[in-house]
């Protein structure tokens, strides 16, 4: 019996060192299969030139006015707007020519381009028209558009007058939920809506692959590619494996981890690695966080190391926005710990013999409130350990949905979140979402009549430089408060395989996919 | 029917005792083991492969993986083994009443069970994390809600089984209260079949509470725990594959000493095993 | 008999009822809605006056009796209504998330009892021999193992590595090998034990020494053995179809099968209220409907039973 015993066990652990060994080759080493592959890629040159891609979301319509399927529509090269936001964040005219603003800054002028839907019918000043008022009814966001009055001034021209100054009219034309549908010739909104893009459907599954193919009759030059296919993969890994395994061509968002795989092995992969506009900031709770205390806190936490931590896939921020966007020059103090302590001490703070400081018996104990998305509890981790070497003790706690959470009772010392702050290259709609007195964070205690009177003066402001300025000054208050931390930028990283190009991996936004330039030659 | 229990599944028995006797010792004085302070980040040791300062390497935030794991065989082993006696013994409790009084309490406790039987445990998990927040207390009361239902069943089972046994009349004549019977009498006769289901429930609940650490819903960062450990390193599996793999053979490892001992008790006992 | 199967049916109604009470409350208790979770979808900011607006829309603003009542009105009309996330209806995302979940639950099911069976039979036969051990061993670890490391790892080896399957598979027969193998490697060590444990117990029973001593032969033996071991090997099988047709939410999503699983947890993540109702509904049912089954399976094995 006992030998018996004895020859399992070396079975057993037999077994185990053959997975042992499995697990510590798994580096990635430069594939042998590659070549091959390559050489059936030629000969299958006559194929049609069709794309893999998979994205992160997949949603069960292809309506673009409503909820967010707009940008899903557009991601697809399906639905285009009447302006679109470029690389470099100005606004270009697309399925628009041209346009005008009254001296009153109520009314503006567009002119329609000689664009045409995917049936063969022109695009019309009424058809745009019907389409702004649908979007009013169908998407709660939009719900404004109702206010504003539209009137056709012939086929290819009409005008949008609204009761007071709108200077970020355009920004909002450019969003993806303004696509133009064809209303009349559409029968399925939600499975096969008839769009101007460069791409038609060809087969929809909802909430899961979505196939596109060539629009032959495009109205904005040739399109390069016969076809492309999304697929829907929302594990980090899926994408990962199938990249590696040659299944997709690319995709965005790629993780930290999975950059360093692709970095290792640029004959395949090519990382396009770009600063984008989704943030990550705290807000320091005023209301139970002395000034000496939060200026402690703001001289503590590093995010440039908390960026490398995060292998680059975010930038250290300095404000909400870039810092080459023109509303983007604020400055904000380096990290100092001895500064900090300085501060703490000021404010009447002993160092304790535990190494926290400590006031009347008191230790300094701060609560970190996160979610555990978007990097987010990486640098609650990090805020936490940096926190603790300067003296100041904190706990974390985490919940699942921050907005019914912390942020509605207010119930924090030090609030993370992360949000996209630029919709398409102007600061008001952030500035609007983070400072308002009206807005969910200001139970913090940030906002003042002051900062709530520059504000008032940001949204009716139509001189871009000057919204700048504007925006540069009320971002700064909330740094020289200590009442925001900013910490990082995500960047918007890309892999595709050797030789595609133009999926849309040098725009800062979500939500542009493929286009009439999208190419491969594989 | 019962068989003398031979040497060799005493043997095994005591052996399997001792390793999980090792296991808890090693819970509790983790924090004498570590090599390291199981918190401390570092920048420049991220993903660290294995080397002497650190035996098992370094996790994404550079911080040591076999102080961790340490650490958090205190968090795995100590909650999973709390939860098991804690929803033994109310599952027993209950069940055992609703087998010997039957009727009213009978019908309430089996009724309740079927419901919380039937619960998907997600929303349960969704539930109590949104409510009363994240944290290992919460998450071991998502898997309690449902847990004790297991033994409450077997319990009521073999009660009615024995209620009509002469001993038990025997001491019904006697003048024996109905506390006295439950406590004296009957719970000695069906603890077997219990315990070795406690046994296996142990392995069971540890890779449920692992499980939950996917929703973020068990521990706190940074304490440790193995299923938020591999949680937390499951995207580097093929740059540091140590991230994963020690705290995922730490919980193999415990599981399977928790099982066999489950398996060691039933064949000494000489019992049956309900799933 | 019919009796006893009417008597079961009406239990179902109650525990439907209260299961459907119990999570409305819940999911309505737990912070944040379906209005929250579809706006705030992308990180965009939204106003609170959107938000507002939203939810008046969703029903979300009356009060807690009004809307259960409500669901319960029209579910018993068996109008289970529309998904909060997307309009669309919930008895044709329940009935589609089941067909996959069947395909997958039923296929691995099917494996299991195919490989374990046998195996458990080899190894209650073959008691502490070399390869009783190591199948037993074989089993515990399997039983053991987190599915999300087997799906990560059998992903990596077999698709990336080996390239024999590709991770990009729809709905195809090659696309379930993986999800089926992930599913099977733990319900199959799971199996191997309890079925060896069985049999082992009815092997050690007087009827089957007596039956040796007067020489019967084995393959008779085994028959009598393993139509008397059935009954709980009948009950281990009918406990894991629940759990299975629940549905495991990791490797749905990891291998992209859009079933139950997947369905609910994402209903659940987006307070998506009548879509986590149909799949309590049906998990209940599910849940009924087994435990009955099962009870009628041992009445139509044992015979014993039915006098009771």
């Amino acid at each position: 019996m006992k030998k018996r015993n004895l020859l399992a066990l070396l079975l057993a652990l037999c077994m185990l060192l053959a997975l042992a060994a499995c697990g510590t080759n798994s580096q990635p080493q430069p594939d042998a299969q590659a070549q091959p592959e390559a050489d059936t890629q030629a000969e299958a040159s006559a194929e049609p030139k069709v794309l893999r891609l998979a994205e992160s979301f997949a949603y069960p319509s292809l309506d673009a006015h409503k909820d967010y399927y707009g940008w899903y529509t557009s991601i697809y090269g399906m639905s285009e707007t009447l302006f679109r936001v470029a690389d470099d964040l100005s606004i270009q005219p697309l399925l628009a020519k041209s346009y005008t603003v009254s001296d009153d800054g109520k009314t503006w002028n567009i002119e329609l381009a000689d664009a045409s839907f995917s049936n063969g019918t022109a695009l019309t000043a009424e058809m745009v028209i019907r389409n702004l008022q649908r979007l009013a009814e169908v998407n709660e966001r939009m719900a404004y558009l109702s206010d504003f009055s539209f009137e056709a001034a012939g086929d290819k021209a009409f005008s949008i007058t609204t009761p007071e100054v709108y200077p970020t009219m355009l920004s909002d034309l450019s969003a993806p939920e303004f696509a133009i549908m064809e209303l009349d010739a559409t029968t399925d909104f939600d499975n096969a809506p008839i769009c101007t893009g460069p791409f038609v459907l060809k087969s929809f599954e909802p909430e899961g692959t979505v196939e596109v193919v060539k629009n032959t009759a495009y109205w904005n030059g040739e399109v390069k590619l016969d076809g492309a296919v999304f697929y829907y993969m929302q594990d980090d890994e899926t994408k990962l494996n199938a990249m590696q395994a040659g299944d997709i061509d690319g995709y965005t968002s790629v993780t930290a981890a999975a950059k360093e795989i692709y970095g290792a092995d640029p004959a395949t992969y090519t990382l396009t690695e770009i600063p984008a506009t989704r943030l990550q900031f705290y807000v320091l709770n005023k209301t139970r966080l002395s000034d000496k205390v939060r200026e402690a806190i703001n001289l503590t936490v590093d995010n440039s190391a908390m960026a490398a931590f995060l292998s680059g896939t975010v930038s250290p921020a300095v404000g909400p926005f870039g810092a080459s966007a023109p509303y983007g020059k604020v400055t904000k103090n380096a990290p100092d710990a001895a500064k900090a302590k300085a501060a703490l001490e000021a404010d009447g703070y002993t160092l304790g013999a535990d190494g926290v400081y400590e006031k009347d018996g008191a230790p300094l104990s701060v609560n970190i409130c996160y979610y555990a998305a978007r990097s987010l509890d990486t640098i609650a981790v990090l805020m936490q350990e940096q926190l603790k070497n300067v003296g100041i003790d904190a706990t974390l706690t985490v919940q699942e949905d921050p907005d019914a959470t912390y942020i509605a009772t207010g119930d924090y010392d030090i609030a993370l979140y992360c949000m996209i702050a630029d919709k398409a290259g102007d600061p008001y709609y952030a500035v609007d979402a983070l400072y308002r007195q009206s807005c969910k964070w200001a139970q913090a205690g940030f906002p003042t009549a002051e900062s709530e009177a520059l504000i008032n003066e940001l949204q009716y402001e139509t001189d871009t430089a000057k919204r700048a300025q504007l925006a540069n000054k009320i971002v700064q208050m909330t740094i020289d408060d200590n009442a925001f931390g900013y910490v990082g930028l995500f960047n918007k990283t890309t892999v595709t395989a050797k030789g595609v190009s133009g999926i849309a991996e040098n725009c800062p936004f979500d939500f542009y996919g493929v286009s009439a330039a999208t190419d491969t030659n594989r | 029917m019962k068989q003398t229990t031979s040497p060799r599944t005493r043997k095994k028995l005591i052996v399997f005792l001792i390793l999980a006797g090792i296991l808890i010792a090693v819970s509790l004085l983790a924090p004498q083991l570590c090599p390291n302070d199981p918190n401390a980040t570092s920048a420049s040791m991220m993903n660290h492969p294995p080397c002497a300062e650190y035996p098992f390497g370094t996790d994404r935030y550079g911080r040591c993986i076999c102080s961790r794991v340490l650490m958090g065989a205190r968090t795995s082993i100590f909650s999973a083994v709390s939860l098991v006696a804690i929803t033994f013994a109310a599952g027993t409790a209950l069940g055992m009443l609703a087998g010997w009084f039957g009727g009213a309490v009978d019908a309430v406790v089996m009724r309740l069970a079927d419901v919380m039987l039937a619960f998907p445990q997600m929303v349960i998990a969704i539930a109590v994390a949104g409510i009363l927040g994240g944290g290992m207390g919460n998450a071991m009361l998502a898997m309690g809600i449902t847990g004790w239902t297991l033994y409450a069943r077997l319990a009521r089972a073999q009660v009615l089984a024995l209620k009509e046994e002469p001993y038990v009349h025997a001491a019904r004549l006697s003048g024996c209260g109905a506390g006295s019977i439950l406590l004296k009498t009957l719970l000695p006769n069906i603890l077997g079949p219990l315990v070795v289901n406690a046994a296996t429930q142990i392995g069971v609940m540890m890779i449920g509470i692992a499980g939950l650490s996917f929703l973020g819903i068990g521990v706190t960062e940074p304490q440790a725990e193995w299923g938020s450990m591999i949680n937390l390193s499951r995207s580097y599996i093929q740059l540091a594959p140590w991230a994963v793999l020690a705290p995922a053979g730490a919980t193999v490892i415990t599981v399977m000493i928790f099982n066999y001992l489950g398996d060691c008790v039933r064949d000494y006992l000489d019992v049956g095993v309900e799933q | 008999m019919g009796k006893y199967i009417v008597k079961r049916l009406l239990h179902l109604v109650w525990i439907m009822l209260a299961v459907s009470f119990l999570t409305y409350l819940l999911m309505y208790l737990a912070p944040g809605d379906a209005a929250m979770k579809k706006l705030y979808a992308h990180g965009v900011a939204v106003s609170d006056e959107v938000l507002e607006r939203t939810r008046e829309r969703m029903g979300l603003l009356r009060p807690f009796l009004e809307q259960y009542g409500n669901w319960v009105l029209n579910a018993l009309r068996l109008d289970l209504g529309v998904s909060f996330k997307d309009g669309f209806s919930v008895a044709d995302k329940l009935a589609k998330g089941m067909s996959y979940t069947a395909v997958l639950t039923l296929s691995s099911l099917i494996l299991s009892l195919v490989v374990s069976l046998p195996l458990a039979v080899l190894t209650a036969l073959k008691k502490n021999s070399v390869l009783d051990y190591f199948i037993r061993f074989c089993s515990f670890v399997g039983n053991s193992l987190p599915n999300f490391l087997i799906s990560v790892l059998l992903m990596y080896y077999l698709c990336v590595r080996a390239r024999l399957l590709p991770v990009v598979a729809d709905g195809s027969v090659r696309g379930l090998i993986l999800p089926c193998l992930a599913l099977f490697i733990p319900i199959c060590g799971r199996f191997i034990r309890q079925f060896r444990a069985e049999i082992l117990e009815q092997l050690g029973k007087p009827y089957v020494a007596a039956a040796v001593t007067r020489g019967v032969k084995r393959r008779y033996i085994l028959r009598n053995v393993l139509h008397n071991a059935s009954i709980p090997i009948l009950t281990v099988v009918g406990l894991s179809i629940g759990t299975l047709l629940g549905g495991s939410v990791v490797i749905e999503t990891i291998f992209r099968w859009p079933g139950l699983g997947k369905l609910a947890m994402d209903a659940i993540t987006n307070r998506d209220y009548p879509v986590i109702q149909g799949f309590v509904l049906f998990t209940s049912t599910i849940y009924v409907l087994i435990n009955l089954l099962t009870d009628i399976s041992y009445r139509w094995i044992d015979p014993r039973l039915r006098q009771q």
